[in-house]
């Protein structure tokens, strides 16, 4: 185990190294969520509601999905397509390392670094902005919204990984990601909860993997689920975190077997 | 008459160059058609997200549905167009971490227009098309608008262009001193991205950041608001003075960067 303990620790120190590449890509974050947050701001005055949303609860969601992206979405396997496509795959193929585990504890250091930036930029937004927050208090419901930031943590591994694995049959492995990123940015629900879609649609996405990303575990946390709808929501989260891992292993297997190490 | 023969003689070499990219572009045809179809999703996709809200909330600080939708065109237009033209600045860096900068600044071509128009991008064709095609429905559908009003609106667009060309010249200025490109780019596009929206929604002293010192507000927001006859004729004025001093003093930078070049990489 040590040795993916140096390895995450490794990628925070890397990230260390190139301060302001990772400074830069942070204060893009407080762009892009500023402009979501004064968005909703005005959308929603004090006294206002929106299909159950009230500005103070509009207002966490959309702070809340900022620091989840950082837990959830912050992830190095975009890399392992480069890695397969320019043959470096061999390197670890002939060490005694589990890939799998190898990216994951790279995610794990690039997350640390994420959240503490997050929590600290967060906190400043408050300060400066003082907005209306609500504090869940209620035991269950932290338990649960824990629970299924895990399961979307997994999930979001998986996939990337999956996204990466188009490197054994084919060099173009940034495109499929570019469409990944955009299908991520409207169904993971960080512009607006997606229970303000029309209803049919709503239903389509409760089915999709990308809806257990941010939207589910934030409205665990705001306590606007019943019990039923959190069972009913984490099984979907299981399932896919399986059948995401299932199809991953496959994947790679197949992929390995018509593996040439171009490149090397 | 000079000036005529030097002017196509720079679209002549515009076209070859941005010729020979395209080429590049299309050797992976599954990567391009990917390219093109994630622009576009993510175009329907923004537009889907601006009729939900309007459509629960009326309006968005006292704007209807089809004035939201020319704010948001307004930007996309601007933004595609940039990025078709100065695509050639994403591939700054590279040129001078190997040296090839070097190399540019020997050819009798001016290297700031090899740098900034050096190769355009085809994939944004499609989303500029279809942005135009909607700036069009868009202004028929909010009505009353009148031809000066409209022609107010093309002249704030081509001064929007000119304020996005002064900030790419200084990412370029930047880069020489730094070499740093990707990460202030970024920045760059994530500024401009506030403008997809009124900057009415934002609070002061954001607005005013965004109107007077980085002004993604008089390259997006004003064309629209004066094609719906919200501006003043001395925001039009104050506007196009913005844009003529950010390309003047963006000029000056980059002499002054490429002044202090090194040529430490070659």
């Amino acid at each position: 185990m040590k040795k993916y303990y140096i390895i995450a620790r490794n990628t925070w120190d890397e990230m260390l190294t190139y301060r302001v590449s990772f400074v830069m890509w942070r204060i893009r974050n407080i762009i892009q969520l500023l402009t979501i947050y004064f968005l909703w701001q005005v959308i929603l005055p004090p006294g206002k509601t929106l299909l159950g949303y009230s500005q103070s609860l509009m207002l966490t969601y959309i702070l809340g999905t900022s620091l989840i992206d950082s837990v959830v979405l912050s992830s190095r396997t975009y890399a392992v397509g480069e890695e397969i496509n320019s043959g470096n795959l061999m390197n670890f193929l002939l060490r005694p390392i589990n890939y799998f585990l190898y990216w994951f504890s790279k995610d794990i250091g690039d997350k640390a670094m994420n959240i503490c930036f997050s929590i600290a930029e967060l906190t400043l937004i408050f300060i400066i902005l003082r907005p209306p927050f609500f504090i869940q208090t209620n035991p269950f419901y932290i338990l649960f919204f824990v629970f299924s930031v895990i399961l979307s943590l997994f999930i979001y591994f998986f996939l990337n990984f999956l996204l990466g694995l188009i490197g054994f049959w084919s060099p173009e492995v940034w495109a499929p990601r570019f469409i990944f990123i955009t299908l991520l940015g409207f169904f993971a629900g960080s512009l607006f909860p997606l229970d303000i879609l029309p209803k049919t649609i709503y239903e389509i996405l409760r089915f999709l993997p990308f809806t257990y990303l941010l939207y589910f575990p934030l409205k665990i946390y705001l306590g606007q689920l019943s019990f039923l709808q959190i069972a009913s929501g984490l099984a979907i989260s299981i399932f896919w975190t399986f059948a995401i891992y299932f199809i991953v292993k496959a994947t790679w297997q197949k992929g390995l077997k018509s593996y040439t190490a171009y490149g090397r | 008459m000079e000036d005529k023969i030097n002017l196509s003689k720079y679209v002549k070499l515009w076209w070859m160059m941005t010729s020979m990219v395209s080429q590049n572009a299309f050797v992976s045809r599954f990567g391009a058609v990917l390219f093109v179809l994630g622009k576009l999703i993510r175009f329907v996709f923004f537009l889907f997200f601006l009729l939900i809200i309007v459509s629960r909330t009326q309006a968005i600080v006292g704007y209807t549905l089809w004035q939201v939708i020319l704010f948001y065109i307004t930007f996309n237009f601007i933004d595609s167009l940039a990025q078709f033209f100065l695509r050639e600045v994403y591939r700054f860096r590279s040129y001078v971490v190997t040296g090839d900068f070097d190399y540019f600044l020997t050819k009798p071509i001016p290297v700031l227009f090899r740098l900034l128009f050096g190769g355009s991008d085809v994939l944004d064709i499609p989303i500029m098309l279809l942005s135009a095609g909607f700036i069009t429905v868009a202004l028929s559908k909010i009505g009353s608008i009148s031809p000066a009003e409209i022609f107010i609106y093309f002249a704030l667009l081509i001064n929007g262009f000119l304020i996005a060309l002064a900030f790419h010249v200084f990412v370029l200025s930047i880069g020489i001193l730094t070499s740093e490109v990707d990460n202030t780019l970024w920045l760059f596009r994530d500024l401009t991205q506030m403008g997809r929206f009124p900057i009415d929604i934002y609070q002061n002293p954001l607005r005013s950041v965004i109107t007077f010192i980085i002004p993604v507000g008089v390259m997006v927001t004003f064309p629209a608001k004066a094609a719906m006859g919200l501006l003043s004729a001395q925001s039009v004025i104050f506007a196009f003075i913005i844009g003529i001093f950010f390309l003047f003093i963006s000029y000056k930078f980059w002499n002054f960067s490429l002044k202090r070049y090194t040529s430490a990489s070659s």
